[in-house]
């Protein structure tokens, strides 16, 4: 007996050096994502997209000769989870940067705890006017509202030549912003807001909603919605009857629309700043590397989470050390970088200005608009 | 506009109303509420997209596969949340009840993955229209449906050796029990056929919004157990009164108010009317 237990603890202990001994240094990366709840299937393509990043960084011999590794917390799309998720990621100290979280409530309610732990805060999505502005270890990469709205407006008033339009939006932080900025557009280029409704997080029945939007007799309909919200909206507006364009911000580009909403979202409009078509060589790369691994089509959601790792390990490289500080500084520094979303420069409050292309969907897939 | 959105909240107020029976049932048996009711809708929705899907376009094999995966989960929850509790006090039960909701949510979300599946349409073809509203086979359908389920409920609660039994039991289970009934037998009964009746509505749902999802049964659960208070929840006829009042009320309020205000108001509404009859509308006075 005593033999065997000196030999299993020897093996323990050798193994455990030996484990230690082959732990090459790393980078350890979080990721803060609604895995669970109503916005986990967006949250899921942050992990994807994050995941396959980091594989493809690592199989390069990583950054600085260190390979990155990555530690993924469920906020479940609450900001009281995901404050919870900031304060275990900086008392680890093996920890060095965070990406996340998807919603911009979300990256709100964290935002001072990171800010407190000089801790880089990269949010793929978070578009709210309000939120890098508020720390700088802040960034994020969608690009605001205030910055996309002008180009649907744009299309309405001067490309569609729409006299009038009704606004729909979903009543959130995101929401509130994305109406607004189109309303205040549109309204500047000439154009009238016939009527402006809301629905909330979980609606499922819109046709109250609808009905009340068409007796104002607009010439079209502007959705701030997220994709399947939006599919559901154009079935029953399809059973309605009730025919005229549609247009809507870039959240509504994922394959998803088409899945759910069927013939009922022909004709729609939206703005991307990713395009799964582009005949770009890198972001083919992406896209069949993507549907390989996954069996699934990146959206603009998914595009962004990858663009975050990338810009993330440029600026490692470029900051030439794992120094906080020279690192955020790095990040902010960021220009012209090739990214999934087109060329991102930092804007001196750590937003993005994106460029934008108008597709619309054709017998059930999204075409360049000429 | 009064009359169109008043035929808007038609198959709404439908959905509500089959979703508050199966909350009607539970309470006049119990005295309890299955707050996983939301849950089981959403799985039997899934279990529609899983025959619509995987095996054939008929629709009635789903609305079959939707009752059946109701009534097995009905069952479960039945015999863990109440009947291996029963004797402890109430509160114990209603909290495993929402515990078993995050659950059963978080399964589907592992097992059928977050996002939403599409699901077909059926009878989506217009059958009439007044004013101006489109009414489709499948609204249409969906009334008959509701309507089909409270009578046969009545018939069978209130003129079946059954119905006997579990209005008895509903009465008063420990005397039930000392005249010799099957108590156990008619308590997982009546639960199992809550939970099929709201799977079977799930599958409706999912039809007529052409979707499902993991998180589509948390805000119908509420509704439906909102309407089977209005309307009174000891009483069925009173349950199916109040989803569709409560479906009413809601497309109102989008129209005369704004969609901002309109759970706002529906449910100032409501507040008011149950200061004034606690009981609902066709409630009867209860001694707890």
């Amino acid at each position: 007996m005593p033999n065997k237990w000196t030999a299993l603890i020897g093996t323990v202990l050798v193994s455990g050096c030996l484990g230690a001994w082959a732990d090459a240094p790393t980078i350890h990366i979080a990721l803060t994502t609604p895995i669970t709840g109503d916005y986990a299937e967006y949250g899921v393509n942050f992990k994807r997209s994050v995941e396959m990043g980091i594989d493809e960084i690592n199989a390069k011999g990583g950054v600085l000769g260190r390979k990155f590794v990555l530690s993924v917390g469920d906020s479940k799309g609450d900001p009281k989870e995901s404050a919870t998720l900031a304060q275990k990621w900086v008392s680890d100290p093996t920890v060095f940067a965070e990406i996340g979280d998807f919603t911009s409530s979300c990256c709100m309610a964290s935002q001072p705890i990171y800010n407190r732990a000089g801790m880089i805060q990269l949010s793929p999505t978070a578009s709210a006017t309000k939120f890098t502005p508020g720390s700088k270890w802040s960034f994020s990469i969608v690009g605001p509202q205030i910055y996309e709205q002008p180009v649907m407006a744009d299309l309405a008033k001067n490309k569609l030549k729409l006299k009038t339009i009704a606004v729909l939006f979903i009543n959130n932080d995101w929401g509130m912003d994305t109406q607004k900025y189109f309303k205040e557009d549109f309204e500047k280029q000439g154009g009238k807001v016939t009527a402006t409704e809301s629905f909330f997080q979980g609606d499922k029945d819109f046709t109250a909603v609808l009905t009340k939007l068409k007796q104002s007799k607009p010439d079209a309909l502007f959705i701030a919605t997220m994709y399947n919200d939006a599919a559901m909206i154009s079935q029953q507006r399809e059973k309605m009857g009730w025919n005229l364009p549609v247009l809507g911000p870039s959240s509504l580009y994922s394959t998803q629309l088409m899945a759910l909403g069927g013939s009922s979202v022909n004709g729609l409009y939206t703005d991307v700043s990713f395009f799964t078509k582009d005949p770009d060589p890198r972001i083919q790369a992406y896209v069949t590397g993507f549907q390989k691994r996954y069996n699934a089509t990146p959206n603009f959601h998914a595009a962004l989470a990858y663009d975050s790792i990338y810009i993330l390990a440029d600026a490692i490289r470029r900051a030439g050390s794992l120094d906080k500080n020279a690192v955020r500084d790095a990040l902010a520094a960021t220009k012209n970088f090739k990214g999934q979303t087109g060329s991102i420069t930092f804007t001196p409050e750590r937003d993005a200005i994106k460029s934008y292309k108008v597709v619309q969907v054709v017998n059930g897939d999204f075409q360049l608009l000429k | 506009m009064f009359l169109q959105q008043l035929i808007n909240g038609l198959a709404q107020g439908s959905l509500f109303a089959l979703i508050a029976i199966s909350f009607s049932l539970v309470w006049g048996l119990l005295r309890m509420v299955n707050f996983a009711m939301g849950e089981v809708y959403m799985l039997g929705a899934y279990a529609g997209w899983l025959v619509v899907a995987h095996l054939t376009p008929n629709l009635g094999v789903a609305l079959l596969a939707g009752f059946a995966v109701g009534w097995a989960v009905g069952w479960i929850i039945e015999k863990v949340a109440f009947k291996a509790m029963r004797g402890v006090p109430h509160i114990a039960s209603l909290v495993c009840t929402i515990g078993f909701s995050f659950f059963l949510k978080e399964v589907a979300t592992w097992i059928f993955g977050a996002e939403t599946k599409a699901m077909p349409s059926y009878y989506s073809q217009t059958a009439f229209t007044i004013a101006e509203a489109n009414v489709s086979w499948l609204q249409v359908l969906m009334v008959a449906i509701a309507v089909t389920m409270m009578v046969a409920l009545q018939v069978l609660f209130y003129r079946t050796r059954l119905g006997l039994a579990v209005r008895a039991v509903a009465l008063d289970y420990r005397t039930a029990s000392l005249m010799g009934m099957k108590v156990d037998k008619v308590t997982s009964l009546a639960f199992s056929l809550s939970g099929a009746l709201v799977g079977f509505v799930g599958v409706l749902a999912a039809v007529y919004y052409n979707a499902v999802n993991p998180g589509m049964g948390f805000v119908a659960g509420l509704k439906g157990f909102t309407a089977a208070v209005f309307g009174g929840i000891t009483s069925i006829p009173g349950a199916i009164l109040g989803g569709y009042l409560l479906g009413a009320i809601e497309n109102l309020s989008v129209q005369f108010v704004s969609s901002g205000y309109r759970d706002l108001v529906s449910y100032l509404i409501l507040i008011i009317f149950l200061l004034f009859r606690p009981n609902g509308i066709l409630g009867k006075k209860t001694k707890l």
